[in-house]
């Protein structure tokens, strides 16, 4: 958990400095944003339980679309999510975003 | 938030549902049927989402003989004592109770393409209107001279999980003191290409608490092997000495292998193991050579949709496939899977079909807590599966990073059983 904490803050940060949230957000299409989660929860347990890898259901969707432009700027490290984003575009990141939103969080 | 039909919906809607009509038995409002063989990573995955995404339009059978699934990923790390048998073994009744899914646990014996009928071993049939195929590896007995099935007991494949690694566990921890290990990997292309590499890791890890004085020796038939320079670095600091990796232009190839005296012979030398692992080539699962889907060993698909090339009714999945780039792996066939079962959707619901996209990541455990990963992403290019983009890890990574792989790679398990069986 502390290391989404680390990354709550960042996003944070991101948010009010880099781009305006309804921006972040645009173009996002729910049912896209469901295929294209099946990449996510290979690994990011869609149970939310988290043993090794954060839980990103209920994940704020302004939040969650800073962290993978982040990604995908290089602004955050970490070689997987890296590849990941950087084939996401910013519709398709919106779409991941709002998706993940509507899951329920259990963890 | 706007939703809205997008560039990525280039197959689906009126296209296929015009194609869905014309078929009589959606026409007679029949559900759609999807067969699937094989309960791992691609079909476990694959009926799932069919029967979770078409919320019960289409009749989903998954044909599995097993009752309880053991993975053949992190069966290494059993070996090496890091997880328990019991935390590799999952069931389907997620798949049956949470999915509609009709689970059958029984061997597939033929499939009847032109009837569209999977014939089951005590004489059932399942019919379908689309048949998704993944059935893994069968091993090749005629690769190594002297290998046979009578051999499993005596040297351990352990490449399909479940009771050969468990032997193979037992036969490691009874090795005499300061005994020789051999490790015989496959030839390319096979199930997991680092997974030898690791499991010499736990190999030795396991020796290194219990036996110190005892050794390995890979005779490898390739001259080289995925994330060599990780691997054998790896060795070097946790195992100095322990590890002999022995290319085949050095032991010149291995001649025979006798499994009553454990010897296996080259032209280098006669190695006499008091445990070993060999692993011979591999071909796609015998059910998909019985489908016909098959040119030479392995199923060639197409890169958009994983269709067999040879049916267009068939999906093939996972290590079966000729999926280029993409290693045999779970991982990939959990990736294949969720674009083969959006395009089976679509093909028989006119649902949206949107652009394949694959992923995979390998990650292996060399020694505690020093994990180390690979990884690429993929596009459907005209004729193969593309990469887009790649990483690995780096040899002069920290200590910390290195653990922070090995925990990922835990939260990698939890995430990809969960999302294949519940």
């Amino acid at each position: 958990m502390r290391n989404l904490w680390t990354v709550f803050f960042f996003a944070t940060i991101l948010c009010l400095s880099h781009a305006r949230a309804d921006n972040l957000l645009d173009g996002a299409d729910l049912g896209y944003g469901e295929y294209l989660s099946g990449e996510c929860v290979t690994c990011h347990s869609k149970d939310g339980v988290d043993k090794g890898i954060p839980v990103i259901n209920g994940l704020d969707a302004e939040v969650f679309a800073s962290i993978m432009h982040a990604y995908k700027t290089g602004d955050m490290d970490h070689p997987v999510m890296m590849m990941v984003a950087s084939r996401l575009d910013a519709e398709q990141i919106a779409s991941l975003a709002v998706y993940f939103a509507a899951m329920p969080g259990t963890n | 938030m706007v939703t809205k039909f997008s560039r990525r919906q280039f197959t689906g809607g009126i296209l296929a549902g015009t194609t869905a009509l014309a078929m009589p038995s959606l026409a007679f409002g029949a559900r759609p049927r999807v067969a699937v063989i094989g309960g791992g990573a691609g079909g476990a995955t694959a009926a799932k989402y069919i029967a979770k995404d078409s919320k019960g339009a289409i009749d989903v059978t998954l044909i599995e003989a097993s009752k309880r699934y053991y993975t053949c990923f992190y069966s290494n790390l059993y070996l090496g004592g890091f997880r328990s048998y019991a935390s590799i073994g999952h069931n389907y009744y997620g798949l049956s109770v949470n999915r509609g899914v009709n689970v059958v646990h029984e061997w597939a014996n033929s499939v009847d393409t032109a009837a569209k009928v999977v014939n089951l071993g005590h004489g059932g049939q399942v019919k379908y209107d689309r048949l998704v195929l993944s059935p893994g590896i069968s091993l090749k007995y005629d690769s190594l001279p002297g290998y046979s099935p009578e051999m499993h007991s005596r040297m351990p494949h352990a490449w399909t999980s479940g009771t050969q690694v468990q032997l193979l566990r037992s036969k490691v921890l009874n090795m005499k003191k300061g005994g020789t290990f051999v490790m015989v990997p496959p030839p390319n292309p096979y199930r997991c290409p680092p997974g030898p590499y690791e499991r010499v890791s736990m190999i030795a890890h396991l020796l290194k608490e219990r036996n110190p004085t005892a050794k390995i020796i890979i005779l490898d038939p390739k001259p080289k092997f995925s994330k060599q320079g990780l691997f054998m670095a790896g060795w070097e600091k946790h195992y100095p000495g322990m590890i002999d990796w022995i290319d085949p232009d050095t032991h010149g190839g291995i001649k025979s292998i006798n499994a009553t005296s454990m010897e296996i012979e080259t032209d280098l030398d006669t190695f006499k193991a008091d445990a070993a692992s060999v692993v011979p080539a591999q071909h796609a699962g015998s059910i998909a050579m019985a489908a016909g889907v098959t040119d030479g060993d392995w199923c060639p698909i197409n890169p958009a949709n994983m269709t067999a090339k040879a049916d267009p009714n068939i999906y093939v999945l996972g290590d079966a496939s000729v999926a280029s780039s993409m290693p045999k792996s779970g991982f990939s066939a959990n990736s294949q899977a969720k674009v083969a079962a959006n395009h089976i959707r679509g093909e028989l619901t006119g649902s949206r079909v949107y652009e394949a996209r694959y992923a995979n990541t390998c990650w292996s455990l060399v020694a505690t807590d020093d994990g180390i990963k690979v990884g690429a992403n993929y596009s459907a290019g005209p004729e193969k599966i593309d990469v887009v983009s790649k990483f690995v890890s780096q040899g002069d990574e920290s200590a910390d990073v290195r653990k922070a792989t090995y925990q990922e790679s835990i939260g990698w398990y939890e995430g990809i059983t969960t999302d294949m069986f519940s």
